[in-house]
């Protein structure tokens, strides 16, 4: 019998020998990770993984490109198979939303808010975001603002696309603006603007506003004209609904003659791309939008080009504001490859991939750190230099309170664009405020 | 019933035999096989007497049809349950909890269904669905069969043609939604530019951005989805109608209306109902072509109870009254399910 035993463990480890060996081993590949003499390559552990990378598409497809091919080489140098997809941004959050119910996917692009929606279901990445910020001087404060989530940053913060008044020059001039020209110097309010649009639509060239359920345009615009007018969804305390105020109610009035004088009327099923196409087929005067329709028509339509800039969203009564939070990267706890998906992440956000990523976006891509608001990418193109601006004046979903859950919730049902919506449909500002109010007070619980 | 009835006499008669005794005998390998694999029947130590031997085995339960019938049953019922009554209890136990996308919530009981009381989006969900699967079904239903009439008729290519009118039915609903969202684009919708070069107009067509443009804009494109559907079914109905009824009233002296009312309808009456309840079911349910047209806007005018469902429960995140506005279209849709089996019963 002890004979039969020896030979029956003769070519096996024993138990011993197996704890010795599986030590060894994993001493090994700690020390390999450690010690990786070679940027850009991650630890050993993760070679022959699958990454799944998921955000939204962008306007700016060489920007998409690069993504996908950094990734590539990424993938290839680390032996991980890495796949990028990139969905139309309507589609984005219910995406993230099934696969954090059912997983599937490892690095996901988060929108404001979304942070929030999905804190326990992110991987804290507070230590590689601060390394991020600290590289870069520190963040901008839209950053923080909109990006931590009870102190911890769930994503690492890539900033927001650029939006702003997209205007065509001689046109403005044909209205008698003054300054045209130079969009740097145009500061007009609300009631200067509607008067422009007036003349404009006149001239047979109306301004476009997109107010259907869309998640970009109509949003930044509505918001932005809410906070100008001295509303707001809630109060910093969280206890008063401040929407159903008497200026905007008033703002909202003169909003609602405007769209009639000046706006094409149809824009009220407009999404985030009709006012780019209504720009470019030379259809509209102006209208809020990224820089992508002054990068398009750089490509495609010089004229247009030559003929169009930018300048600073309109200020109301309670001043200029923009509905500006950043976009972050973020890693969802259900993700079968976390390892892999920070040594992504970590890569990515080094200055050599980010800054190369940053900067092809010629300005489409707003600075998350002070270090990039002082890039040269910015005294490229002066009729870029308005978007440089824009984080000043940058406030997050659910502003004057924070971007939680609630104000996420509220701009997924698209309350304060819907109220818009209404009040132009019906011509009634006080009910579709009242409307809002109402709905917010559901939503906000108070 | 009857073959495996059939079987177990001849199997008896052949063991009664005195053959069968011989064979028995000296094949006791054979028999035990046989004991095994059937299990049911054996021979007693005296020989030649059946006994009963096992209850449940395998080959019995698959000659009693009965039991046959559940097995073959399973596989699909297996699925049902995996892909439909899951979901759906998995839908009623989140519609009664404060889940969100990602966090598991507490039982709150029926206040998702009460707070949507409240609700004025929900309300006007509620008439939009009611509006998108009432008003567009009698049309679907009179355009479908004025199409199985003209299909009816001899004429060349006929089956070509019939395979063509039934396009709008297969090709995918998101892709020729797409086709009217074109169609319907505000800025450059071809009806707007001909009505504009035909001097009619002057400005665009707001069709998705006006609230009653906008229903009535969803409606047809659910009518020219929906014809054929109707217009096949019912030619199928038409073409089960007697030739020789025809035939017999028009020596009656019957013109053509007089049959198409007293011969034509009263025979695809079934059909027509039949095909009018499922599309209402599936009207109801809809969501694909509302959601790529207009998201529900403007101003939630458009939206019906799956889009708005799906704007709560995974937009919005909040997967507990998502759930919620589904299931309050379960207690309308159970009511044309019963009707249209109870039709199905009848018939």
């Amino acid at each position: 019998m002890k004979d039969d035993s020896k030979r029956q463990t003769k070519g096996k480890l024993s138990r011993r020998e197996f704890i010795k060996a599986g030590v060894a081993g994993l001493g090994i590949a700690a020390a390999g990770g450690l010690s990786h003499p070679v940027f850009g390559q991650g630890p050993a552990i993760i070679k022959g993984t699958k990454l799944s990378i998921l955000q939204g598409t962008y306007f700016i497809a060489p920007a998409q490109e690069l993504y996908k091919k950094q990734a590539q080489e990424w993938g290839q140098a680390n032996g991980v198979t890495v796949a990028t997809d990139f969905l139309n941004w309507p589609d984005l959050q219910p995406k993230i939303a099934a696969a954090v119910q059912a997983g599937g996917l490892d690095i996901v692009e988060l929108w404001p808010a979304w942070n929030y929606l999905y804190r326990e279901s992110l991987v804290d990445l507070t230590k590689e975001a601060e390394e991020v910020g600290s590289r870069g001087g520190g963040f901008e404060t839209y950053v923080l603002n909109s990006a931590k989530v009870g102190g911890r940053f769930l994503g690492i913060p890539s900033g927001q696309n650029n939006h702003s008044m997209n205007y065509r020059i001689s046109w403005f001039k044909e209205a008698g603006v003054a300054n045209a020209e130079d969009g740097s110097k145009l500061d007009m309010t609300w009631d200067e603007y509607h008067a422009v649009a007036k003349k404009c639509k006149a001239n047979g060239h109306p301004f476009g506003q997109a107010l259907g359920h869309s998640t970009s345009d109509p949003p930044c615009f509505c918001y932005s004209f809410m906070w100008s007018n001295g509303a707001m969804e809630i109060s910093k305390d969280g206890k008063n609904i401040l929407f159903n105020k008497p200026e905007f109610v008033e703002g909202l009035r003169k909003f609602i003659q405007a769209w009639k004088d000046g706006y094409d009327e149809t824009g009220t099923s407009w999404d985030d791309s009709s006012n780019n196409r209504a720009f470019l087929s030379e259809q509209i005067c102006c209208t809020l939008n990224a820089s992508s329709i002054y990068f398009a028509a750089k490509k495609d339509k010089p004229h247009i080009a030559k003929d169009m800039n930018h300048m600073l969203m309109p200020k109301g009564p309670a001043g200029r504001f923009y509905l500006l939070g950043t976009r972050t990267f973020g890693i969802l706890k259900n993700s079968k490859n976390i390892p892999a998906a920070k040594e992504f992440l970590k890569w990515w956000f080094d200055d050599k991939q980010y800054g190369e990523w940053f900067r092809l976006q010629e300005g489409y891509q707003l600075q998350t750190t002070k270090k990039y608001a002082k890039d040269p990418v910015w005294d490229k193109d002066p009729k870029m230099s308005p978007f440089k601006e824009q984080p000043k004046y940058g406030r997050d979903l659910g502003y004057a309170g924070p971007a939680n859950e609630k104000a996420g919730l509220a701009s997924s049902k698209y309350i304060v664009v819907d109220t818009l919506a209404r009040a132009v449909q019906s011509g009634d500002a006080k009910a579709a405020i009242e409307w809002g109010a109402d709905q917010l007070k559901r939503i906000y619980g108070v | 019933m009857a073959w495996a009835t059939k079987g177990c006499v001849i199997r008896a008669s052949f063991l009664f035999s005195a053959n069968a005794k011989r064979a028995v005998a000296n094949s006791a390998a054979a028999l035990f096989l046989e004991r095994e694999m059937i299990g049911h029947e054996t021979l007693s130590s005296s020989g030649g007497t059946v006994k009963r031997y096992g209850r449940w085995s395998l080959r019995r339960l698959l000659e009693r049809e009965s039991s046959l019938g559940i097995i073959l049953m399973l596989p699909g019922a297996f699925l049902l349950m995996l892909f439909m009554a899951y979901p759906f209890f998995l839908g009623i136990w989140l519609s009664l909890t404060d889940s969100m996308i990602g966090r598991m919530g507490h039982f709150i009981g029926f206040r998702n269904f009460i707070d949507l009381l409240h609700d004025s989006i929900f309300h006007q969900t509620v008439r939009n669905t009611f509006v998108y699967a009432m008003v567009t079904v009698p049309f679907k239903a009179t355009l479908g069969l004025g199409l199985a009439l003209i299909l009816n008729n001899r004429m060349r290519f006929s089956n070509p043609i019939r395979a063509g009118v039934m396009m709008p039915w297969i090709v995918p609903t998101a892709l020729s939604s797409l086709g009217w969202y074109m169609i319907f684009d505000p800025v450059f919708s071809p009806i707007s530019w001909l009505l504009k070069s035909l001097g009619l107009i002057t400005k665009n067509v707001n069709f998705l951005g006006d609230p009653n443009l906008a229903i009535a804009s969803v409606c047809l494109a659910n009518i020219w989805r929906g014809i054929p559907f109707f217009g096949i079914t019912i030619l199928a109905g038409l073409q089960a109608v007697p030739h020789e009824l025809h035939e017999a009233a028009a020596i009656d002296g019957a013109n053509a209306w007089h049959r198409f009312l007293h011969i034509t309808i009263p025979t695809i009456r079934g059909v027509v109902l039949i095909a009018a309840l499922l599309s209402i079911i599936w009207t109801f349910a809809d969501f694909q072509l509302i959601y790529i047209l207009t998201k529900g806007g403007p101003a939630n005018m458009t939206h019906i109870f799956g889009t708005y469902a799906y704007q709560i429960g995974l937009a919005a995140t909040d997967i507990g009254q998502g759930a919620a506005i589904a299931l309050y279209m379960f207690p309308i849709l159970s009511v044309f399910a019963i009707l249209l089996l109870k039709y199905l019963r009848r018939e």
